[in-house]
């Protein structure tokens, strides 16, 4: 069992490896998490050669805190960061599914348990590398050109958003396997996402135990340590989302037909 | 004893029938085609048969000395083998074997056995996105086989082939025969005469005719006279229409195919007929008519 869970872990690593997801994620990662810090900081300058300011206008913007900058980085990684891993992966199953190349995969004593979960372990681990290797590079030149930031609210901050990235790609491989049309895989889950997001941020009261308030968590962790109202309710509730998603998702892609009806 | 055994297995999507009611029992060491047209439910029959597709009504009984998940003892090919065009040929086939339960070690002997048996040996290591279609079929065929199945399933392994690829799967078939059980389905009815032992005719959903390939020839082949004459034969053909050795006539102008009860009684009787020398024959022979004609006929 666990043997074979191997040999479709391998086969996901490899293909990532060939068609280099593992160079181009994390090198997104690192530009988005970087391009922040560096902004912040020559905004002045930014804004003074370029913006066309009248002459001896006074420019006097003050400067941004370093929990700003990360709290500013993470907002990157949410758009562009999950558009590109939601393009990276939406195929992971619906892709085979429509190429058919999963048909020789399954027809083998293949259980459907390891086909998912060694494709959900891939994908989260290639996300969240990207995520730690961008976080860090953003940490990085925040420390060095804006202020640091404690370190204990920089991990703490850095761990709830992975829980959140974690979610997202158990919500991306989720519809990936139980719908065809990669297109409705990356609609639904970017969507999802920025439901859950919008909700939380004008209701919060209501939203209290959504998996959207861990972004707003890992921010005012970074400010001051400690997590908003509700973070133990929100990062349980996330735990049992991901587990109960990965069940309903390999409870239905058992019951479904592996072979369409072709003729 | 047979290998696998179907009763009564339905389909139905949307309520029509794509398989109706099929009951196959597969012999072990044969060569079984499934032979058909298009949409006579082959894929579907198939599908169920190695778990791709659940039935909607019936049984599938695998042999008994062969336990657990019956895909373990099975090898399939698709119709239209999709793989991942990034791994080299020898990858593709050892990830099958490794899927299918073999040590590494053992997969890739198993492996390179295979490939050299259905000749790929030297295009190993290329990308499978290169291969031509007669390779990718042959490809299809070792991963099929690579954790040595009891029963390989072959659906229309060679309705996609040039003749050269054609004949190559085709020999590759008669030597597979020896080692295991072969099932396939095909839509010509020569390949299925070429290679197998038994044979099924489906026909919208259900089995039409079953039996082995010589039984089959013995029961369906009967003997025929093809008659050229110069003159029409309509007037003579209806008065001799009703003697009892003729079972069947087809007349096309001035050409005529009588199939008949026994050779010898009909041509005796024929070459006696006054009347029909008087219509200046052109042709006389004696043949057999081929499946062929029951093909057709039951298709039809």
């Amino acid at each position: 069992m666990m043997k074979q869970w191997g040999v479709l872990f391998k086969k996901e690593w490899t293909e990532s490896a060939r068609n280099f997801k593992w160079l181009w994620l994390p090198v997104v990662f690192i530009l988005l998490g970087v391009m922040q810090p560096l902004t912040s900081y020559y905004f002045a300058d930014i804004i003074e050669n370029f913006g066309g300011l009248p002459e001896g206008a006074v420019l006097d913007i003050p400067p941004p805190s370093g929990a700003e900058v990360l709290a500013g980085t993470l907002g990157q990684f949410s758009q562009i960061g999950f558009l590109v891993l939601v393009l990276a992966f939406m195929g992971t199953v619906a892709g085979e599914k429509s190429h058919g190349t999963h048909l020789m995969v399954l027809v083998k004593p293949v259980s459907y348990f390891n086909y998912l979960t060694a494709k959900w372990v891939h994908i989260l681990l290639i996300s969240l590398s990207s995520f730690v290797i961008g976080f860090a590079g953003a940490v990085y030149y925040t420390a060095l050109l804006i202020e640091t930031v404690p370190v204990n609210n920089v991990l703490s901050g850095g761990a709830v958003y992975a829980l959140w990235i974690t979610f997202f790609m158990t919500l991306v491989l989720c519809l990936s396997a139980l719908i065809k049309s990669t297109a409705i895989v990356a609609f639904g889950s970017l969507g999802t996402a920025l439901l859950m997001s919008v909700l939380s941020m004008y209701t919060p009261d209501l939203m209290k135990w959504s998996p959207g308030m861990l972004s707003s968590h890992s921010q005012m962790l970074f400010f001051s340590g400690n997590a908003g109202d509700g973070f133990w309710v929100s990062v349980g509730m996330t735990f049992i989302l991901i587990t109960g998603i990965m069940i309903l998702t390999i409870y239905l892609f058992n019951k479904k037909e592996v072979a369409g009806h072709t003729e | 004893m047979s290998l696998i055994e179907t009763a009564r297995l339905t389909k139905k999507y949307n309520g029509n029938a794509a398989v109706d009611n099929v009951s196959l029992s597969i012999r072990e060491g044969m060569c079984t085609a499934l032979l058909g047209p298009n949409g006579a439910g082959k894929t579907t029959t198939l599908n169920m048969l190695t778990g791709l597709i659940k039935p909607t009504e019936g049984d599938i009984d695998f042999n008994k000395d062969y336990a657990g998940d019956r895909r373990k003892h099975i090898g399939y090919l698709p119709q239209h083998p999709k793989f991942y065009g990034w791994m080299t040929g020898e990858e593709y086939v050892s990830f099958s074997a490794e899927l299918a339960g073999l040590s590494k070690k053992k997969a890739k002997e198993s492996t390179n056995e295979m490939l050299s048996l259905v000749g790929l040996k030297e295009d190993r290591k290329k990308k499978v996105s290169g291969y031509s279609g007669g390779m990718k079929q042959r490809l299809g065929i070792a991963q099929a086989l690579v954790h040595e199945p009891k029963l390989v399933i072959l659906d229309e392994p060679v309705s996609a082939l040039d003749p050269i690829g054609r004949r190559e799967i085709l020999e590759l078939m008669k030597k597979l025969k020896q080692h295991t059980s072969i099932l396939f389905s095909t839509h010509v009815l020569h390949d299925a005469e070429e290679v197998s032992d038994d044979i099924f005719i489906m026909k919208k959903g259900k089995i039409i005719i079953e039996g082995g390939l010589s039984e089959l020839q013995r029961k369906y082949q009967q003997p025929a006279f093809f008659i050229e004459t110069e003159k029409a034969m309509d007037n003579w053909l209806s008065s001799i229409n009703e003697k009892s050795w003729i079972r069947q006539s087809k007349l096309d102008k001035k050409k005529l195919t009588l199939t008949v009860e026994d050779v010898d009684t009909a041509r005796d009787a024929l070459l006696k007929d006054p009347m029909l020398h008087k219509l200046k024959l052109l042709k006389f022979e004696v043949a057999k008519t081929s499946l062929e004609d029951l093909f057709m006929k039951v298709m039809r």
